[in-house]
């Protein structure tokens, strides 16, 4: 059995929540009729596609002595394992010991199967522990849901704790400073005031004195998948269209590897819109990269223990709350089974 | 596509890499729409004045250059 309910808070806390949705890695990783291996809160899986398209995610673990599905055969319709050749279905059930027909593995639901759903070009999958695990209700962030918005995915693969990844989105102030030498955030001021600003799903953490400059909000969204939004204003250059925003959500991957998703999105429509990608695929991607590649190297140069050492001030207030909100939750999750 | 970490690929919404016909399009488009404006007059004249035109040589219409548009960023 995977993410067991008496994982320790800690453990949690570095592996990521449970019982919510997270992104895995974008759906084209998985090709119809192919299956891959990954890794997320801290444990192995398998995603598994059929030939016509239809996703599934399995723990990486034979029900027979525990070998790695990942190494075995995709049958079209099951996985063979390699070791004796035991078949698991998409669903986790056993259909076939083929060394021992008539085994009374045949038939079990021995593997764990996760619900997974497609979004905007990435896999989300439904991580709940023992006592949890029919998946929670999932409201999707509406620029990805939006006709009136386009919008790119971005996927790369941090060497940081998943968590460092998140709160670098709660902390704004770092455009202006890391991102100084970036296309879209050369401008605004070094200093501001911030606060922060609860609603139904979550907070907004924004400055009180400067909007539509830098990156002068964000908001975080836990709607049973975690995610922010937030904007930053593109350079007359990038043509019509106002501001690009960005979807971000992070996949905890292991204690300190990170899947970080960013949807840069635009309310672009008709010749706006096709005159934006078009420059989005020929020139902007590449300077968004550079900026993300900022972001990387910081977040990867800090050290294990950053937070246990630190002297934080006004600015800092949306990753503090951040904090507050993800402990209480992994303590409350490390008890769920006691 | 790779199954080694760490994933760092900076191009994931090209289907091709650009030729320089669409290199040199869409550095002009830039620096049009930095100078000139974001309507669809003020793009089709600024290329125009430059020069830059349609692959097939003729200068643009705001049909022609909306059609263009929208094969490239389709
Ligand atoms: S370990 Fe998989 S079939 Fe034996
Ligand atoms: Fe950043």
């Amino acid at each position: 059995m995977t993410l067991s309910s008496s994982a320790t808070a800690e453990h949690i806390y570095a592996t990521g929540l449970r019982n919510q949705w997270h992104p895995v890695v974008p759906s084209h990783f998985v090709a119809p009729g192919a299956m891959r291996k990954v890794t997320a809160l801290g444990e192995q899986w398998l995603l598994f596609r059929r030939s016509d398209g239809a996703l599934s995610m399995l723990a990486d673990r034979c029900p027979h002595r525990g070998a790695p599905l990942s190494l075995g055969k995709h049958l079209g319709d099951r996985v063979a394992c390699w070791y004796h050749g035991v078949e698991v279905e998409p669903d986790g059930t056993v259909s076939s010991v083929p060394g021992l027909p008539g085994c009374s593995l045949e038939g079990k639901k021995l593997v764990t199967s996760l619900p997974v759903r497609e979004v905007a070009g990435a896999i989300l999958a439904y991580f709940g522990d023992e006592e949890h695990p029919e998946p929670v209700a999932l409201t999707l962030p509406e620029p990805l849901t939006d006709p009136g918005v386009d919008a790119f995915l971005c996927y790369a693969e941090w060497d940081a704790p998943w968590r460092y990844a998140v709160e670098n989105l709660l902390d704004p102030m770092h455009g202006a400073f890391l991102h100084h030498d970036s296309h879209t955030m050369f401008d605004g001021d070094t200093t501001a005031k911030f606060r922060i600003r609860e609603t139904g799903r979550g907070y907004f953490f924004e400055k009180t004195d400067q909007r539509g400059v830098n990156f002068d909000w964000v908001e975080l969204c836990r709607t049973g998948v975690d995610w922010v939004d937030l904007s930053i204003p593109y350079p007359p250059s990038a043509g019509p269209g106002g501001p690009f925003g960005i979807v971000g959500m992070v996949c905890p991957v292991g204690e300190r590897r990170s899947g970080v998703f960013f949807w840069r999105y635009r309310r672009v429509e008709d010749w706006q819109r096709a005159s934006w990608r078009f420059l989005y695929r020929t020139l902007i991607e590449q300077r968004h990269w550079d900026v993300l590649e900022q972001d990387r190297v910081m977040l990867e140069a800090m050290p294990a223990d950053a937070d246990q050492q630190e002297n934080l001030y006004q600015h800092d207030l949306g990753v503090v709350r951040l904090r507050r909100l993800y402990r209480a939750a992994a303590e409350a999750q490390s008890t769920a089974g006691a | 596509m790779t199954d080694t970490w760490p994933y760092l690929d900076v191009h994931q919404s090209r289907t091709h890499e650009p030729t320089p016909y669409e290199y040199k399009l869409a550095a002009t488009l830039e620096e049009v729409y930095t100078r000139e404006g974001h309507e669809l007059a003020d793009v089709v004249r600024g290329l125009n004045a430059r020069q830059v035109h349609a692959a097939d040589g003729a200068p643009w219409t705001e049909e022609s250059f909306r059609a263009e548009m929208n094969r490239l960023g389709a």
